[in-house]
């Protein structure tokens, strides 16, 4: 607990000033009640209303695969031309929210920004459900999901016949791709968590909880030697999965970006989906930590400088994704294509432009918003232009996938693409499955890194007035 | 070519095989089998309940089939393994029998394959005199219809079921009732049949009741041309338009090439009078007048739209020009209410006759008797008849008409009347009141496929064999006699025309067999008939059995007297046009699903017809066409986006009607088509729902034209479900076309079009893997294809070919509407030019069999894939439907299965019901067991039937690719020689194509007729920049306008787009692709 104190602090120099990461000079003892008390203390009243509805919903979703793969693809609204919809939509789209997970607690904590550790726990879960949702679309939209599985198919693994999958294909590279991503980052965040998992274990109180956080905590003592090795290897991990965040996206843009339909057939793809998972991510972050920072009373933990923080991350990446799309017009006028260019002309003035400057509205000029201080640090304003992040990069994909695909070389087979609603349930019931699972998350394990969060305290730094023991501090 | 049956085989001693069948049925314990009619267990096919089970054994019974009765099914009872193999017989291999598909007086030769005792598909018979093996859309849709669920099954009276031998008792009693009356009060209703038998028991009736009165009816009428063949020429003559040997060709209203009857005839000669193997060659042209937007007004060089009420007029005022010294009475009389363009008709009239002895005349079926009499003037005129126009004498027919039938049922003159075939309470103008008026016989005997509109006033209703299960023959359009021979035991107890007749006319041979051998012997003469017979049936035709062609010139002096009398058909603000439709005939396909999922060949609509009307009278009359829009927005890459297609109702006579409006660019103004053959109230699962019926507004007075039609919005709006909803090529050299002087002057224009001529150094980056591994490549086969677009005129015939080859399921009207038909093969359609009368180009797109596919590069799991010979490949066991091939590939031809088709019910067609439903509910729904039993019998065995979850193409139909290889290899045994030789075997597409557009073969073969094509420089590939190198080229179609005429244009109409779009602003001028050099064309491989 926190405790008086006379002792007066220097005050830093002007230039060097910063608004602190953790306001109001929270001892490491609150840091801990207040995190660890989200997940011990009574289920907050909130909490079983959302459960509920999210589990309702992410029920919706399964009923609706359980139709899909017992009926046939046919159920949601594909058609010839257009063999990929929503589904790959999602696919993209759940993909590129979970980059911002790996990219807060790789990238930034390789490039020390230590404002990621209010987030970063949250942000990595993020990304862990929604691999798990982006990975439900590949597997049940191919038309027979029994075999998509099997062993000899997907799976690098000679059949019988000598038949291995095959490794040309962009598809394969992603069972890879997102494999080795949602196994890299549930290790990342399973052991940022260990130090946690002990903190949450000696404060259990029951049995139960004693004996679960005790097995997964792996007998952390806070030991010197512990701590050593976990920090070496959690920059490790973070070096490993820092190319990941690259190459994720790189690999799922080759699934267009390899084919030769107009539109998809383009060498801007790999940077431009990472820049627009990355913005994605953070929309995503703020979407979902705005108002877990309110309802957990967490303003002094994810402060307003965190949220200026994110707004800036999405405004650099949403103008790089606004310069994507400038240049996509001006290569396939530049390449002298007739075909490139009718696909760029029919993107934005096609049957779908709607979908195209809603996708435009949401990801360029939106975000543009954020270079006004005032808007980055209106915690109501930033939440609903996150909302329209969000919005603005399913439609990207939307518009990538559909447009291109619903009208490309011989105009004889030009379609319209009309979803079902079986299409609409799944895509809505993704949401149940990831609400639900993060709201597993927050009622049962630390939201943010508990630990790490105090590493960046001011107290923290041993010479601090109030760092290290000196004062009686316990922790 | 194509696939050869084995020769005659020499008389044999003993009997061996069904094909000497009558040297068995010489035995007497043979004939009293025989006799027995039906073999044991027959009996059960009546009973409803164990027909289910006999339909569930068959598929068992089936495996062994091949003897018995006529190489069909063989009782249950005999499921017994061969103790003795018949020779020649193979268990799995195919056998084919020559037998033939009688049509409205004539018949196409057929050679049928038969797996097993099942036959699974139709070929034209390639050594019938006149045919080259090819067939059209319904032939081979015809065997379908063998397996319909929903044929009549049972024999009954007054709707309840009878057994055959009760029904037999009933018709020889009618007999009986006659013989003292002479046949007074008996009235026979007959459709056209070019049946010998079936003529000699007419005769034969006849001669025993001479008082019993002949009538003849078909909805599509061919009356008129005999009439006006018997008028001008003086005699009974059937004209035969020899097209190849035309070099001028104008048809007034004339779908020769579609809706006329043996349309596939004229196609081979067409097809021939224009292939161009070198551009010295030279082709015909080809001038149509007509209303609608026919198959034939697509491939016109000159096409003119005008008002049906017109084309009389137009026919006058051409004949005036070129009967210039001759004089006709009445033609100025006729000619007189001609407005049109002049100079049109000038010029015509001047090429015409600049092309004496080649130019040729057509009327078509819709058009009146004087339009026919003017063309045979004009024929005349030209000094074509004998030459391009051969005359063939055929016998008179004096069967009254449905009219006469009328009158006399009305007068009460009718006691009893048999009705063969037909559906007259559907097909009947409207005028006649068909129904109330065939009750005034007392007793109604009916023979009919299906237990249909008119299945209801038929006292006795019998069961029609199809004609896969029947005896009997008939004649080609040019007379030859054809075998029609059974390859199945009726399957449903089915008896044939020639039976009941001989039945109720109480002659004392009534087996169908018995009847055909012995008008046979009277056609034939009796000198080594045995011989003859055998022969008759193995080759499915009897040489020289021909009419004879007669010489002799129209006598305008005969038709001046009619021409006088002849009124102009009255014109009006509102004409209405009825046609035959190009999907279900007069409507006797109304219940096949292949041909209801066929794509009309210009509206592309399937499972329903549309009220057609031109995009400016759809502006006259406010009709919104597209997404809420109107006409007056439309551009023609617009048209056939169909949502929200207003309801219009029309009324004529009283009578009206509703469908859909479609919107159909170069349809004549002022002008409403109506397609006959939809709008059924009782048919079976497939066809109910589909359409408006168009008969109910006809009159028989004037059954194809109407004037005075009224026509309001409904208010309502419905979707009209069409396969191609864009209709223009935006520009793009897919179908790449020139006319014969741009021809002429740069043979390899088509190279030069598109990116692959502007980039001619770009090439892959990676070396061929036939280059870099040459071990994967065989050095025996290399398989290709080459379509000509100057032959295909779009007939649909590859489709259905296609759907019965491969086992190709239909996938209903809701799928269809949302994009998933599975055909294999499409023809494309894209309209260029002016939206009001546009020119139009088709071209069959399948599979290109890519040799660097990019489907192959994208699967996952390697279920496509390449082979040494060239064929990109599905295996369909390792496809896991990714879809990803399909996004890949940039002709779009790969098509999945979205469910499971081919377990889905057969009541599909209307969109609103309870179907779509059944489809939806996957493992729970079910098709019913006899429905999908019997559909299974029809399928190739060599052909996998695909289940849902799968991407299937076009494979190159490598079921016969690899039986070739096969066989070859049996043959060479140790020489090595295992080349398949040219013409051994060929894709279904190019066997059915009258055409001959399609042509398939081995390209490592200098001297095939492929390599030679693909040598052509009209040879090009569709979207070859891509350099995917697909061994399926096109040689480019060429048009062959008249420069004199005011429709002139430099270019063709795509062609120019195509200048407009992506060239003609570059360094090369106006028309680039004519002027700059040869692209360096890469190689094969």
């Amino acid at each position: 607990m926190a405790e008086e104190t006379t002792i007066k602090v220097a005050a830093p120099p002007r230039e060097l000033e910063r608004e602190p990461l953790v306001l109001n000079n929270r001892s490491f003892g609150w840091i801990s009640d207040k995190i660890a008390g989200i997940a011990e203390g009574k289920t907050a009243k909130w909490w079983w209303p959302a459960f509920i509805i999210s589990a309702l919903v992410m029920t919706m979703m399964f009923a609706c695969v359980a139709y899909l793969i017992s009926t046939g693809v046919g159920v949601w609204g594909l058609n010839n031309p257009v063999g990929w919809a929503w589904d790959i939509t999602n696919f993209v789209f759940w993909i590129g929210i979970g980059h911002a997970g790996t990219l807060i607690s790789a990238v930034l904590f390789l490039l020390r920004q230590k404002w990621r550790t209010s987030i970063n726990r949250a942000a990595e879960a993020m990304t862990l459900f929604a691999v798990v949702c982006a990975g439900i679309f590949p597997v049940i939209h191919t038309g027979r999901v029994w075999f998509a599985l099997y062993p000899g198919y997907l799976v690098p693994m000679p059949n019988s016949n000598s038949i291995w999958p095959q490794f040309r294909s962009p598809l394969l590279w992603d069972v890879f791709a997102v494999s080795t991503y949602g196994t890299v980052s549930l290790l990342f965040w399973y052991t940022g968590l260990v130090p946690d998992l002990a903190t949450m274990r000696d404060r259990a109180v029951t049995k139960g909880r004693k004996f679960f956080y005790g097995i997964f905590a792996l007998g952390w003592t806070g030991a010197n030697r512990h701590w050593r090795n976990y920090e070496k290897a959690y920059l490790l991990l973070a070096g490993i999965s820092t190319p990941l965040v690259l190459s994720v996206h790189s690999i799922v843009s080759f699934d267009f970006a390899v084919s030769q339909v107009p539109g998809w057939h383009t060498t801007i793809f790999p940077p431009y989906f990472v820049a627009g998972a990355i913005f994605s991510g953070f929309g995503m972050v703020l979407t979902l930590m705005l108002p877990i920072r309110t309802v957990c009373g967490l303003q002094d933990v994810i402060t307003l400088r965190h949220v200026e923080l994110m707004g800036k991350v999405v405004l650099a990446t949403g103008s790089i994704v606004g310069y994507a799309y400038a240049m996509e017009f001006f290569i396939a006028w530049y390449g002298g294509n007739p075909y490139e260019m009718y696909a760029f002309k029919n993107r934005a003035f096609g049957p779908y432009w709607w979908a195209y400057w809603t996708m435009v509205s949401c990801n360029v000029i939106c975000p543009q918003l954020f270079w006004f201080k005032k808007v980055r640090r209106n915690v109501i304003v930033v939440f609903i232009i996150s909302i329209f992040v969000n919005i603005g990069m399913w439609f990207e994909r939307f518009v990538i996938i559909v447009t291109s695909l619903h009208r490309d070389y011989l105009p004889s087979s030009w379609s319209y693409f009309v979803p079902t609603w079986v299409d609409i349930c799944t895509f809505i019931g993704s949401f149940g499955l990831f609400c639900t699972l993060f709201l597993l998350f927050m009622r049962f394990l630390p939201l943010i890194a508990i630990s790490e969060v105090k590493g960046v305290t001011p107290q923290a730094d041993p010479h601090h007035p109030l760092g290290g023991a000196k004062s009686g501090g316990h922790h | 070519m194509k696939i050869i049956p084995p020769t005659c085989p020499e008389p044999e001693v003993g009997p061996k095989y069904w094909r000497s069948l009558d040297q068995l049925a010489e035995t007497p314990e043979f004939n009293q089998w025989v006799e027995r009619e039906f073999p044991a267990g027959a009996s059960e096919f009546n009973d409803p309940v164990s027909r289910r089970h006999f339909v569930k054994i068959m598929s068992a019974s089936f495996l062994l089939g091949g003897l018995g009765f006529t190489g069909c099914r063989r009782p249950e009872e005999h499921i017994l393994p061969f103790s003795k193999m018949p020779e020649g017989y193979i268990h799995g291999v195919a056998q084919f029998y020559a037998t033939a598909r009688p049509t409205r007086g004539s018949a196409v030769p057929l050679l049928v394959k038969s797996h097993d005792g099942r036959p699974t598909k139709i070929e034209g018979n390639p050594n019938a005199p006149e045919s080259n093996g090819g067939t059209d859309a319904f032939t081979q849709a015809s065997i379908l219809n063998l397996y319909d669920p929903d044929r009549a099954m049972r024999f009954t009276h007054g709707g309840s079921e009878k057994s055959a031998a009760e029904t037999f008792d009933a018709l020889s009693g009618i007999s009986k009732k006659f013989e003292a009356t002479g046949g007074e009060g008996l009235s026979f209703l007959l459709e056209q049949s070019g049946s010998p038998s079936r003529d000699r028991i007419q005769k034969l009736i006849a001669a025993k009741y001479p008082k019993a009165r002949w009538f003849t009816h078909e909805p599509i009428d061919l009356n008129t041309e005999q009439q006006a063949a018997a008028i001008s020429f003086g005699q009974s003559v059937a004209p035969e338009y020899r097209l190849e040997k035309a070099r001028r060709i104008l048809s007034l209203d004339c779908d020769f090439l579609g809706a006329e009857e043996n349309s596939f005839r004229s196609i081979r000669g067409y097809a021939k009078g224009r292939k161009l193997e070198t551009p010295a060659d030279d082709m015909s042209r080809l001038y149509v007048v007509e209303s609608i937007f026919s198959i034939t007004g697509m491939n016109a060089d000159h096409r003119l739209r005008v008002q049906p009420s017109q084309v009389l007029a137009l026919a006058a005022r051409l004949a005036t020009e070129i009967l210039k010294g001759g004089n006709l009475n009445g033609l100025s009389q006729l000619a007189a209410s001609f407005k049109g363009d002049e100079k049109w008709i000038a010029e015509t009239a001047k090429d015409l006759l600049e092309h004496v002895k080649g130019s040729v005349v057509l009327a078509g079926h819709r058009q009146p008797l004087a339009v026919h009499l003017i063309a045979h003037a004009m024929n005349s005129a030209l000094g074509s008849v004998g030459e391009a126009v051969l005359l063939r004498s055929v016998p008179k027919t004096a069967d009254g008409s449905l009219g006469d039938l009328a009158n006399a049922l009305n007068a009460n003159q009718v006691d009893t009347l048999v009705v063969m075939g037909g559906n007259h309470a559907y097909t009947a103008s409207a005028d006649l009141n068909w129904t109330a008026t065939q009750a005034k016989a007392k007793t109604v005997v009916r023979l009919g496929y299906y237990e249909d509109e008119s299945f209801a006033g038929a006292t006795w209703h019998l069961p029609a064999a199809h004609f896969l299960e029947s005896w009997g023959d008939a004649r080609t359009a040019d007379g030859t006699v054809v075998s029609i021979q059974p390859l199945i035991e009726p399957l449903f107890n089915g008896v044939t025309e020639i039976e009941v007749l001989a039945r109720i006319g109480g002659l004392s041979v009534t087996r169908p067999l018995d009847i055909v051998r012995e008008t046979f012997k009277s056609v034939s003469g009796l000198d080594l008939f045995d011989e003859a017979w055998k022969k008759f049936l193995h080759d499915g035709y009897l040489a020289n059995s021909a009419w004879k062609t007669v010489t002799a010139q129209a006598n305008l002096g005969a038709i001046g007297q009619e021409l006088a009398r002849a009124k102009a058909p009255a014109a009006s603000e509102l004409e209405v046009i009825f046609h035959r439709d190009y999907s279900v005939d007069d409507g006797r396909y109304n219940n096949n699903g292949w041909l209801q999922e066929t794509p009309d060949p210009i509206t592309k609509v399937v499972w329903e017809n549309v009220i057609m009307v031109s995009p400016a009278t759809a502006k006259a009359m406010d009709l919104q066409v597209i997404r809420g829009r109107t006409p007056d927005d439309l551009k023609n890459n617009d048209l056939g986006v169909t949502e929200n297609n207003d309801v219009l109702e029309i009324e004529l006579n009283g009578k009206k009607i509703q469908g859909a409006v479609w919107v159909q660019p170069g349809m004549a103004d002022s002008t409403i088509a109506l397609a006959l053959g939809y709008g059924r109230s009782k048919v079976g699962r497939v066809g109910t729902g589909t359409g408006y019926n168009a008969y109910s507004l006809r009159t028989s007075e004037s059954p194809w034209m109407a004037s005075g039609a009224k026509v309001t919005k409904t208010g309502e709006v419905r979707r009209v479900v069409s396969t191609q909803e864009h209709g223009s090529m935006e520009g793009r050299p897919i179908i790449r076309e020139g006319n014969l002087a741009q021809y002429k002057a740069k043979p390899g224009f088509a190279k030069n079009m598109d990116l692959e001529a502007h980039a001619p150094n770009a090439g892959p980056i990676y070396t061929h893997p036939y280059n870099s591994h040459p071990a994967l490549k065989s050095d025996v086969h290399q398989w290709g294809m080459s379509i000509d677009m100057n032959s295909c005129v779009g007939c649909n015939a590859c489709v259905v070919a296609c759907q019965s080859e491969n086992n190709i399921p239909i996938v209903g009207k809701d799928q269809v509407n949302k994009g998933r038909e599975m055909h294999w093969m499409r023809i494309d359609r894209y309209y260029a030019g002016d939206v009001a009368d546009p020119q139009v180009a088709n071209q069959p797109m399948l599979c290109q069999h890519c040799e660097s596919a990019p489907c192959e590069s994208v699967c996952p799991v390697n279920a496509t894939v390449h082979d040494e010979e060239g064929l990109n490949i599905m295996a369909y066991n390792r496809c896991v439907g990714t879809r990803y091939c399909g996004n890949n590939c940039a002709w779009k031809v790969r098509r999945f299965n979205f469910f499971d088709f081919n377990k889905r019910p057969n009541d599909f067609a209307d969109m609103s019901k309870g179907a779509v439903g059944k489809l939806y509910l996957g493992p729970l729904a079910k098709r019913e067991p006899l429905e999908y039993d019997l559909i299974k019998m029809l399928s190739n065995p060599d052909v996998t039937v695909r289940m849902r979850g799968v991407m299937e193409k076009c494979s190159f139909c490598i079921q016969r690719i690899e039986g070739a290889k096969i066989s070859q290899k049996v043959k060479a045994g140790a020489s090595n020689d295992v080349r398949v030789p040219e013409g051994a075997f060929t894709t279904a597409c190019a066997q059915v194509c009258p055409a001959e557009a399609i042509v398939f073969g081995n390209i490592l073969d200098e001297a095939s007729r492929v390599s030679k094509l693909k040598k052509q420089e009209r040879d090009y590939a569709v979207l070859g920049f891509l350099d995917t190198k697909p061994r399926l080229t096109y040689l480019a179609r060429i048009r062959n306008p008249n420069p004199a005429m005011p429709d002139y244009k430099q270019h063709p109409a795509t062609f120019d787009e195509y200048e407009n779009s992506s060239g003609g602003s570059g360094e090369h001028g106006s028309t680039h692709a004519m002027n700059h050099s040869e692209p360096v064309v890469k190689g094969a491989h």
